[in-house]
């Protein structure tokens, strides 16, 4: 079973790693929001699998609290680091 | 390896399966649209597979339930991240892929 | 009436259980933690009934609706996946118009999320009565897949569609 863990780590975080090129690549922002869902869930994932595969019960509070972070993080970025609009309009 | 040990490696690995079913979504889907509809929904579902996986390993209800409840909060951010998202893109005017 | 009583209204026992039953899942059972505990469910109970006054959810819509999203998320997963997997790139996506029967409030927002969370479908926008879906595969009959899901989304409420 450790194998399988560790194993199943690398696995989660070469995702990870893949996924990040849709977020350089985007084209659009909304493209690069992207990555706040899949890190919300694909780090979670990480992050329960080592608390199992090394006893760690306090890591699987880091996952509860990315979880939140995650959440938190994509609403602030849809409501104040994306360009509204409005602006796009106004110009000329 | 027991039989529970075997059906856990097995719920982990489908859970594995389905993470890079959403990571090739992300990557080859045509517009954000349908990225999102990849990456939330198999990315979910992995999850879901691998806290199954990994409460049946843990041999306990408390931890068992406490993963579960990680699983519903992720859940319920993707769901409000995903539309947030999305309705962005459609006021900000980012066009929709069609056949 | 249950509301007569002015600190069952402020602490309804429904809350205080779910919430007691969240932090004993999140201390893992600690028995220490109940000390900051106690507080944190006492506060979290009366900020809830504040802002969002008691639902009434029935057991056996419950344990439906938790069949039924199961169910379908797992299918559509596949879908959604193997759609990924398969060279071709199997998609026809569109973007479709859903009148909702569901009242504002709670179970409408409810339906919202769950809408997101099935695969094959995204809840893009919502103005008035009319959701407007995102969905991967036009050529499947969504509108019905709506109705079933909204049919059930009213059963877990207590309610019945007009």
């Amino acid at each position: 079973m450790p194998d399988l863990y560790h194993a199943l780590t690398l696995f989660l975080l070469l995702n990870l790693g893949a996924g990040l090129w849709r977020v350089v690549r985007g084209p659009t922002a909304a493209d690069r929001m992207l990555a706040a869902q899949l890190f919300g869930t694909t780090a979670v994932a990480i992050l329960l699998v080592l608390a199992q595969a090394g006893g760690v019960a306090a890591l699987r509070d880091v996952a509860l609290v990315f979880a939140l972070l995650a959440a938190v993080a994509a609403v602030a970025f849809v409501r104040r680091a994306w360009p509204q609009p409005e602006d796009e309009h106004d110009r000329p | 390896m027991t039989g529970p040990d075997y059906l856990a490696a097995l719920l982990l690995l489908a859970g594995a399966l389905f993470f890079l079913a959403g990571t090739l979504g992300l990557l080859r889907f045509p517009d954000v649209y349908t990225r999102l509809h990849a990456l939330t929904k198999a990315d979910n579902v992995g999850l879901g597979l691998i806290v199954l996986g990994l409460s049946l390993q843990s041999g306990s209800w408390l931890v068992a339930g406490k993963l579960i409840l990680i699983w519903l909060l992720v859940l319920l951010a993707g769901a409000s991240v995903s539309h947030l998202i999305a309705r962005g893109a459609r006021l900000r005017g980012i066009p929709e892929w069609r056949r | 009436m249950q509301s007569r009583n002015p600190l069952r209204a402020a602490l309804p026992l429904p809350r205080l259980l779910a919430f007691a039953l969240v932090w004993w899942l999140i201390s893992e059972g600690a028995a220490a933690s109940w000390s900051i505990g106690v507080p944190a469910v006492l506060l979290a109970s009366w900020l809830s009934a504040r802002l969002l006054p008691p639902q009434r959810l029935t057991p056996s819509g419950l344990l439906r609706f938790l069949g039924f999203f199961l169910l379908h998320s797992l299918l559509g997963a596949v879908d959604v996946a193997q759609r990924a997997f398969r060279p071709a790139r199997p998609l026809n996506p569109g973007m479709i118009d859903y009148s909702l029967q569901l009242g504002p409030g709670l179970p409408r927002v409810f339906m919202l999320n769950v809408v997101s969370l099935l695969p094959g479908t995204l809840s893009a926008d919502l103005e008035a009565d009319c959701l407007r879906v995102h969905v991967l595969d036009a050529d499947q009959d969504n509108p019905a897949q709506l109705a079933q899901l909204e049919a059930r989304v009213a059963g877990l409420f207590g309610l019945t569609l007009p």
